[in-house]
């Protein structure tokens, strides 16, 4: 059978493409009315810009709270995997590959998932202390630890958010995780500088929770925003 | 082409309303035939259009200059799609399809105008009309899959891009599409 006798192909070629769309409607036509110049999004200029805000963001929020006063080996090989992650998930989500407009977000996503998950089981991995699940360790101190890494994810996503909004008419669940998850890493960051605890399941469940946390958080939360559109439309 | 559109969306973007109108004449009637294919419905297909070019004025600032704003705009149409299709759903309101769903103006799928096409005439509005009732029973996921990498031209990594999906799953759901077509058309199993 030649493609041309295929009945798909013979009722795909029968379904023509229509004719030219209709006129503009009176509503688009009021909306173009003053026509107003804007400038179109600039995403290296933005994220460099992102990431200086929410690097000084950070260092003033340790000096806010305190830094813990030591500066080993350690706190600065996490340090830099904190800064790695955040700036690479921030760069995914804002910067579109060459000459596309929307950004990579499920990429973005994904490295977010994967991320969390290296985030908690690194700090189980290098703190010290016992393995064994113990909540009270966990629980001791947490909340602090944890509202403090929310709070510093809080204005890198927000600003991020603003940046990337419109651009993403799919996958804007995925693109909010990755921006949580890189906010989280901000926590982290944070986190590692003004915390002086170095148990492993406060530094895996706690801190790297954050990013876990701040992740999932996003993600709902951008669920919302298409839930209100539809109920307006 | 994707130079062209670049350029004009840039002009588009500097509040250049003529940069607008050609923008419109260019891509609007292929988002039409992405979306009345979609709806089944010629009228809706027109609003959603127009909803389409709504949330791509309010959203132009976040065009990146010089990028192909096709993909984009088509992500958008899907998306305005998706959201029409659920508030129908859930208003339990479905819109009657047209008497024939065939328009009365066309041109050939190639491109070429029907009436200078190799075959040498209009399609079969019967052959049309039964693709186009095999097309609408089809789940959402595969008609849009069938209708951008068949009817709109578009690639696997285009169709990909605009829906949301994975390439992976975009090929997928064209083979499944096309065997239930195929089911549907009289052609037996593969």
């Amino acid at each position: 059978v030649s493609e041309r006798d295929d009945p798909v192909d013979r009722g795909l070629e029968a379904l023509a493409e229509p004719s030219p769309a209709a006129p503009m409607s009176d509503a688009l036509r009021a909306e173009l009315e003053g026509l107003r110049p804007v400038r179109p999004r600039s995403p290296r200029r933005q994220l460099g810009a992102l990431l200086l805000l929410s690097l000084a963001y950070a260092a003033g929020l340790v000096g806010l709270f305190g830094f813990d006063g030591d500066l080993d080996g350690r706190t600065i090989g996490f340090a830099a995997a904190w800064v790695v992650g955040f700036a690479a998930l921030t760069w995914l989500v804002v910067v579109p590959p060459p000459g596309q407009v929307m950004p990579r977000w499920r990429l973005a996503g994904s490295l977010a998932a994967g991320f969390a998950a290296l985030s908690v089981a690194a700090g189980l991995a290098v703190g010290s202390g016992p393995v064994a699940l113990d909540a009270g360790r966990v629980l001791d101190r947490g909340g602090p630890c944890l509202k403090l890494g929310l709070f510093t994810a809080l204005v890198p996503i927000f600003i991020a958010a603003l940046l990337v909004r419109g651009s993403l008419p799919v996958g804007r669940r995925w693109a909010a995780a990755a921006l949580g998850a890189a906010g989280g890493s901000l926590g982290g960051l944070v986190l590692e500088m003004h915390c002086p605890i170095d148990d492993r399941l406060h530094m895996g469940l706690v801190h790297g929770g954050v990013v876990v946390a701040a992740a999932v958080l996003a993600a709902v939360i951008a669920s919302f925003p298409a839930a209100s559109t539809r109920r307006r439309a | 082409m994707a130079a062209e559109l670049a350029e004009l969306m840039g002009r588009y973007c500097d509040g250049d309303r003529a940069a607008f109108d050609q923008l419109y004449a260019q891509v609007a009637p292929r988002l039409f035939g992405y979306l009345a294919r979609m709806a089944a419905d010629r009228a809706a297909a027109e609003d959603l259009v127009q909803l389409t070019f709504l949330k791509v004025h309010r959203a132009r600032g976040a065009y990146v200059r010089g990028a192909d704003p096709v993909p984009w705009l088509f992500a958008i149409a899907h998306r305005t799609f998706l959201d029409e299709a659920r508030r129908k759903k859930r208003s339990h309101v479905r819109l009657a399809r047209e008497a024939d769903g065939v328009p009365e103006e066309a041109a050939h799928i190639t491109g070429v105008p029907v009436a200078e096409a190799d075959d040498g005439g209009r399609p079969d509005p019967a052959l049309a009309r039964a693709a186009l009732a095999a097309l609408d029973d089809l789940p959402v996921s595969q008609r849009e899959a069938l209708i951008l990498t068949k009817l709109s031209g578009k690639s696997i990594a285009e169709a990909a891009a605009i829906t949301g999906a994975t390439p992976g799953a975009i090929k997928l759901r064209v083979h499944r599409g096309y065997l239930a077509l195929r089911k549907a058309l009289g052609g037996g199993h593969p």
